[in-house]
């Protein structure tokens, strides 16, 4: 039997495995876990403006339910009783679903993403939307309709983007698994700038059905958490082929070997990365290499033309997947007697400016007389990324680099400079455009205090393979175990 | 100068699919405005589209039975554009790798003799929803439509006439509809047609300019725009002007062409691949069982029941237009009617039924197997042919069941003692009508049968009482 057991809560800093066997030794009870999560996303989530809205009665009634199927000893979810958070962009039937725009302003989805569902079949419980960069476009969170969010390690700079709310909760406190979602960068990027866990899967690994789509062929659904093992368990509840979306499957690992030989991309420490970062990752390397990991140097030159032809690809599709907010059916309407101007009026308020420029960008590759010399040039080159990255794993089994060419940046610092925001994009980018999986971890931390992350590379389909060696390095490595001052309730 | 013109088709067929192209939504006509709609034919967020195997299995019989080259790998393209009906903002269409290439279409050309217009593919789509304009400025849309399945079938312009185009569309609807492809319906709009025009002078090698005519919905439509599109664009020509490609709307009551948009105005699509689809691998095992499905080609069965049947070509014809008319005069020969009575019988009175109740066989509320009953007791002489058809038109007039009609009528007295009596009593009592037969005016035969049949209240044999009246007279 459970007493009352608020003074055995978890370390702020416990990964959701901890607590799992924490609630299954009956330290404390799911309700009493979770009212003390939400009170974390009331008081430090709000604050840092990641979480927009908190579903406490839900929660508390879900929990309650959850500690009742533990004392009937009824069978237990792999994820029973951990809180999780999905981003405004991910549909939930509780709640507004508006992708961080005003656009969507008040937007009740209805219905549970694939993702939310299989969350929910595993027992874990819906604690909250997290925010996001305006329709997922940014690597700031500084275009959210709900106000900038802040890096919990430095309320003066951004958490990263666009899953910058997941991010920063997921940097915080532990306990949780926030569902992110990375077209360019969007999971690791973000997670690498709050010092969290979090992974791009394979592209087609989870369904994409329910989330708000923002440049399909490269969009994929991931989690952030606080470490590799969280991710992994995470992974294995949302993996899976789903009726509902035709471009799903499951995936078989290329080998069930653990990763022992990494390709280092001279890319991913050239040009424009920044020293600090260069040499965190280099550490990390030498401290690799003392466990046996054997690395050589590959070279990936078409990466050079990665983030241009990223930048085609997603605001071209962006720009016909965003073409339903159109005041008439879904989104916003600015009313008029005339067509083309309730479009125009109801678009032009609407959508935020960057979402604005990606759009625009985007019906300009596509048109008639460009699309050859842009998108079409786009897809030759993605081709091109994705045989090089291929045929570099042919002699490695994963690939490694940094995941920002700088560190998190301050609030205001770069917004007003668009091609300074892509600048963010340059090593992540390459994942998406390849489909391949990629798992940022945290690195370590730069001498001022922030955190660095890095990140590995792998075929389709060694997601699983790329978290194991991610735990290697979470047990030779402990800066992921770092919880920021006041970060907690 | 002399003209020519110059003719190609593009034609839109909804399949006739249970369910719709990317959901499993109900396509069904007629149904209350946006109650066959889910989250992914009206584009709400996050929900994607699933290509429904129906479809596919549909295009495939169509692409067999007009002779494509069914490609292995095919995939779906966007085509970008706004309008309230269509509420994604695109549409869903295969625009750089149609499933299927080449093909042709069998027609009559004007002159009489058979001919094939090739086709250069067919592609896949989904349709749009449907707008009315009310005259208050208030636009309704009902989503219905949105996602049902659609065929383009765009041909070479190869046709001389309007009304070689209307053959061609014809000859397009029957094979689609004999393989349960679309219903064919052009005026409730499952089978669009949109026509290019262009003329050019006879000896000329050099295409001209041409216009597309959008949306036409008749045959009638199709005969008469040509028509008059192409005496305008002659006019236009030797009026020292110069024809320009753009899109015309035909008015079918002013039976005049209007410029829609020139063709700087027509819409930049944009298309590129959908990312939301994998591509469409069709197998040879896909349209091996495709081509097993399908039933008897219209040409294969003419030849059979030339054979078989030995009907006169001029009444094989009529019988191959729609697969499911065939298919109940045949039932009529399975349950033993004679072959040539079955074709009289469906020609003169089935047809005539159909047509009265503008009806179709599938659904006429006679069974072939009690027709067969009732033509049976005719050719067997139990019943006259006036007493078969009056029974057919009571049954549909009432309802009631054929066979039971029939059995409830009394059969032809065919015995001679019987008719014999009657026989002597209209002799007797139609004195100068006798008298005139045998003075040589046989005229009074018909009148003396008559006389029969009403004092036998119809049951006596007339073919019998006129063989036993000559004898006796």
């Amino acid at each position: 039997m459970v007493n009352d057991a608020a003074s055995s809560l978890p370390d702020p800093g416990a990964t959701s495995h901890e607590v799992l066997a924490h609630l299954q030794s009956g330290k404390c009870t799911t309700k009493t876990l979770i009212s003390e999560y939400l009170n974390f996303l009331e008081t430090t989530g709000k604050r840092l403006g990641a979480v927009v809205e908190v579903f406490s009665q839900s929660a508390l009634q879900e929990a309650e339910a959850s500690d009742a199927r533990r004392m009937a000893g009824e069978a237990l979810g792999v994820l029973e009783g951990i809180p999780f958070t999905a981003k405004m962009n991910i549909c939930t039937e509780e709640g507004t679903t508006d992708a961080s725009s005003a656009m969507l302003a008040g937007f009740e989805a209805g219905v549970d993403a694939t993702v939310v569902q299989k969350m929910r079949s595993a027992g874990a419980i819906l604690v909250g939307k997290s925010s996001c960069d305006e329709f997922a476009m940014g690597a700031s969170n500084e275009s959210s309709a709900h106000g900038v969010v802040r890096n919990p390690w430095d309320a003066s700079r951004v958490p990263g983007g666009s899953s910058g709310g997941a991010a920063a909760l997921a940097g915080a406190f532990g306990w949780a698994i926030h569902l992110g979602s990375d077209t360019g960068g969007s999971i690791r990027q973000p997670a690498a700038f709050c010092s969290a866990t979090g992974m791009k899967p394979t592209w087609g690994r989870v369904s994409r059905r329910g989330l708000i789509a923002f440049g399909s062929s490269l969009d994929q659904i991931g989690p952030l958490a606080r470490d590799a093992k969280d991710c992994q368990i995470a992974l294995e509840v949302l993996q899976g082929s789903d009726p509902l979306d035709a471009t799903s499957h499951s995936f078989p690992e290329s080998s069930k070997e653990p990763i022992r030989k990494i390709g280092w991309i001279r890319q991913g420490f050239g040009e424009g990365i920044d020293a600090s970062i260069r040499e965190q990752v280099e550490a990390a390397r030498s401290i690799l290499e003392k466990d046996g990991i054997e690395f050589v140097e590959v070279s990936l030159p078409t990466m050079a033309q990665a983030n241009a032809c990223y930048q085609v690809i997603a605001t071209a599709e962006a720009s016909s997947n965003l073409a339903r907010y159109d005041g008439i059916h879904v989104g916003k309407r600015k009313d008029s007697n005339d067509l083309e101007e309730l479009y125009s009026s109801s678009r032009s308020s609407g959508f935020g400016a960057e979402v604005r420029r990606r759009i625009l960008l985007g019906t300009f590759v596509l048109s008639s007389g460009y699309i050859d010399a842009y998108y079409g040039r786009a897809q030759s080159v993605r081709q091109e990324i994705r045989e090089e990255i291929l045929s570099a794993l042919e002699d490695v089994d994963a690939l490694m680099m940094p995941v920002s060419p700088f560190a998190p940046f301050k609030i205001g610092e770069r917004i007003d400079d668009p091609l300074a925001l892509y600048a963010c994009d340059i090593l992540t980018v390459t994942a998406n455009l390849a489909g391949v999986p990629a798992v940022a971890v945290p690195c370590s931390f730069d001498n001022e205090g922030l955190p660095v992350g890095m990140q590995w590379l792998g075929k389709h389909g060694d997601d699983h393979r790329l978290l194991q060696l991610a735990s290697l390095w979470q047990e030779l490595n402990d800066t992921w175990k770092s919880v920021p001052q006041g970060g907690q309730s | 100068m002399s003209w020519n013109t110059v003719v190609g088709l593009e034609i839109h067929a909804q399949m006739a699919t249970q369910s719709k192209m990317f959901c499993a939504c109900r396509r069904q006509a007629g149904a209350l405005p946006n109650s066959n709609i889910c989250p992914v034919c009206v584009g709400w967020p996050g929900a994607l589209p699933v290509l429904q195997g129906e479809a596919v299995r549909c295009a495939i019989r169509a692409a067999i039975c007009l002779g494509c080259d069914i490609q292995e790998l095919s995939r779906f393209d966007r085509k970008n554009y706004f309008y309230p009906d269509l509420p994604k903002g695109y549409q869903i269409s295969q625009f750089y790798h149609p499933y299927a290439l080449g093909g042709s279409i069998p027609f009559t050309r004007d002159d009489g003799s058979a001919a094939v217009l090739p086709l250069v593919r067919i592609h896949m789509e989904e349709d749009a929803g449907k707008s009315s304009h009310e005259e208050d400025g208030t636009s309704r849309i009902d989503l219905n439509r949105c996602s049902s399945p659609l065929l383009e079938i765009v041909s070479e312009p190869l046709l001389m006439s309007g009304t070689e185009a209307a053959s061609c569309v014809r000859s397009v609807r029957a094979l689609l509809r004999w393989v349960s492809v679309c219903d064919g319906d052009m005026e409730k709009g499952n089978l669009r047609c949109d026509v290019n025009v262009s003329v050019m002078p006879e000896d000329a090698v050099e295409l001209g300019t041409r216009a597309e005519l959008k949306n036409l919905n008749s045959f009638v439509s199709i005969e008469r725009s040509v028509v008059v599109e192409t005496a305008r664009q002659i006019d236009v020509i030797e009026g020292g002007g110069q024809v320009v490609q753009e899109t015309r709307l035909w008015d079918q009551d002013k039976e005049v062409t209007a410029s829609m948009r020139g063709k700087e105005d027509s819409p930049d699509y944009r298309y590129f691949p959908e990312p939301d689809l994998p591509v469409v691998w069709i197998t040879e095992d896909d349209i091996q069982q495709q081509s097993g499905n399908l039933p008897e080609m219209p040409e294969d069965r003419r030849q059979r029941w030339l054979n078989e049947y030995d009907f006169p070509e001029r009444e094989v014809v009529p019988l191959l237009s729609r697969r499911e008319n065939g298919d109940y005069l045949e039932s009529l020969i399975l349950e033993g009617v004679k072959p040539a009575s079955a074709s009289n019988w469906f020609r003169g009175e089935i047809l005539k039924q159909l047509n009265e109740r503008e009806e179709r066989i599938e659904v006429f509320p006679v069974t072939a197997q009690s027709l067969a009953l009732v033509i049976k007791a005719v050719e067997e002489d139990r019943i006259s042919v006036a007493t078969g058809k009056e029974l057919l038109q009571k049954s549909l007039d009432t309802g009631s069941d054929l066979k039971t009609l029939l059995e409830s009528t009394d059969e032809q007295v065919q015995d001679e003692g019987a008719l014999g009596e009657w026989v002597d009593q209209v002799l007797s009592d139609n004195e100068d009508a006798v008298n005139k037969i045998r003075g040589g005016d046989d005229r009074a035969i018909g009148f003396l049968v008559g006389q029969v049949m009403k004092l036998s209240k119809g049951q006596a044999h007339p073919k019998k009482v006129q063989d036993l009246m000559r004898a006796r007279i």
